[in-house]
């Protein structure tokens, strides 16, 4: 370690020195991983944005049971607690007979009217319940055997579009970061490679004077985090640039979905390219440097 | 320090380098391998330095077998070790400083003996004044010398040197045969590989091994003519 310590001047310089006896592939490398590294932070910041459109219609994923009418108030009330408890379900909430009927005015705004024909209100009391979509079924049997209950009406189709838009972004998003990953271990892994290529005299050499791989190795880490971290930084300073113009010429012309305050967004997506880009340049470094053998 | 037994190499193209042979060489042993080329001198050399392995026999080196149950045994056993390679292995785009700390960076001494031990080695080699040259300016008589302080400044247990003399003039031969037998009284054994036999004529208390074909017979000459 001491050793180790004592050499971090050499290190860098040897870093150095590797990325200028290279400079063009290592420009090309860079501008590849900055393009990279701007489309996975666009996919973060889209993914910020699209969170909250999933956590928006996660809460919009709600069925409705309706109980038995015989059912006294402190029974209904009991039962609305018991079905609260339920893995699954977020909250739950009894809408009384007239709130059901003002629903229903809301619901038909103009033809409200047709409402008054009925001499009695029609509408039955019921308790709503917010649910992950994710686990409908189980809610639904688990609900429904429940010997208080009458019915269960679960908007299956709306929910299971829902919970389809929520996988579909949440799939998107994985793969593309996967997607992202690879391609940059790839890049900086190839990079190493051909470093150790043109270095490869260098390299035998010091092997035979018996230096370890670490020792060996350790400047090429350097190249591929400098490399790396070069480019997460101006990928990230590209991002925020777009962000702020985009924020400029978006704000509040999608209000169905609602934008996280800049400020978040901005931090969350630098804080991530920047880990990201540390990480990639480390996976890609060891992954190019497998290529030094013992022998 | 080295221990040869029964041990024969041979290339994968089918040359047989060494056959059979068998040799001791003890501690601060000054050896020299002599023969024509192909005799066989280089590849016991590269034996001795873990960078082939026999097809048969024993190879002990400073206590380590070769070949090595682990990269680590080889690793430190190289440590030990000083080598001058037949073909220098400096590394260009480097001063002949850079190519000397090179070799020792990753030993166990300190920051300052680094330092000191690199200078002290382009000392004795007489090239002080050419530190900061980058090697590729060097003529190849310099650039044999930058490989012999790079060797000599590791404080080595062995000095391998194959044909350190092969293009230096006759009053820089001597001189670098004179500091390589200098590291005897540092306990280091020193084996040298040279086809300039008329430069060890003289020499008193050395051994000499003659190589032809693969084969090998030992001179012991002692320290009184």
């Amino acid at each position: 370690m001491k050793n180790f310590i004592a050499n971090l001047g050499y290190f860098l310089k040897e870093a150095r020195r590797i990325i200028f006896s290279n400079m063009l592939s290592n420009i090309f490398t860079f501008l590849g991983t900055v393009l990279i590294l701007l489309m996975l932070a666009s996919v973060v910041t889209g993914w910020n944005i699209a969170s909250r459109l999933v956590k928006m219609l996660e809460q919009e994923a709600e069925i409705s049971v309706f109980f038995h009418e015989e059912m006294d108030e402190k029974k209904i009330l009991d039962l609305t607690e018991n079905l609260g408890k339920l893995d699954g379900v977020w909250n739950t909430r009894l809408v009384d007979e007239s709130e059901a009927y003002r629903r229903m005015e809301e619901i038909l705004g103009n033809d409200a009217g047709i409402l008054e024909l009925f001499e009695e209100n029609p509408f039955k009391a019921y308790i709503e319940i917010r649910i992950d979509p994710g686990q409908l079924d189980t809610i639904v049997e688990t609900v429904q055997g429940f010997k208080e209950i009458d019915f269960v009406r679960d908007n299956r189709s709306v929910l299971e579009s829902i919970n389809d838009i929520i996988m579909g972004i949440k799939t998107i998003g994985t793969l593309v970061i996967f997607a992202v990953g690879i391609t940059t271990i790839i890049i900086i892994s190839h990079m190493i490679r051909q470093g150790i290529f043109n270095n490869r005299d260098q390299i035998k050499t010091l092997r035979l004077l018996g230096a370890s791989r670490t020792f060996i190795g350790f400047p090429f880490i350097c190249v591929g985090l400098l490399i790396t971290v070069a480019a997460g930084l101006l990928a990230s300073l590209i991002m925020v640039l777009l962000i702020h113009k985009g924020y400029q010429i978006m704000g509040g012309s999608i209000p169905f979905i609602p934008l996280p305050p800049m400020t978040d967004l901005l931090l969350g997506v630098t804080l991530v390219i920047m880990g990201v880009s540390i990480i990639l340049g480390m996976a890609g470094s060891l992954f190019g440097l497998s290529s030094i053998k013992e022998h | 320090m080295i221990e040869v037994k029964d041990v024969s190499l041979r290339y994968r193209d089918g040359t047989l380098a060494l056959n059979n042979i068998n040799l001791t060489i003890g501690e601060s042993e000054l050896v020299y391998l002599t023969g024509p080329s192909g005799s066989g001198k280089t590849s016991l050399l590269k034996l001795i330095m873990g960078m082939e392995y026999p097809t048969s026999g024993i190879v002990r080196v400073m206590g380590q077998s070769i070949p090595e149950e682990k990269p680590e045994d080889l690793r430190n056993m190289r440590k030990r070790i000083g080598p001058v390679f037949q073909e220098l292995k400096l590394v260009p785009g480097r001063s002949a400083m850079e190519n000397v700390l090179m070799g020792i960076r990753f030993l166990d001494f300190s920051r300052q003996e680094i330092k000191e031990n690199a200078a002290d080695a382009l000392e004795k080699v007489g090239l002080a004044h050419k530190a900061d040259s980058m090697v590729e300016n060097l003529s190849w008589g310099e650039a044999q010398r930058v490989a012999i302080a790079r060797a000599i400044a590791r404080k080595p247990g062995l000095i391998l040197a194959d044909e350190p003399t092969g293009n230096l003039d006759h009053d820089n031969a001597v001189n670098i045969l004179n500091i390589l037998a200098s590291f005897r009284q540092k306990n280091t054994s020193v084996i040298v590989a040279t086809h300039a036999t008329h430069l060890i004529e003289n020499q008193r208390n050395i051994t000499i091994i003659r190589m032809s074909g693969g084969n090998l017979t030992v001179e012991k000459r002692g320290g009184e003519k």
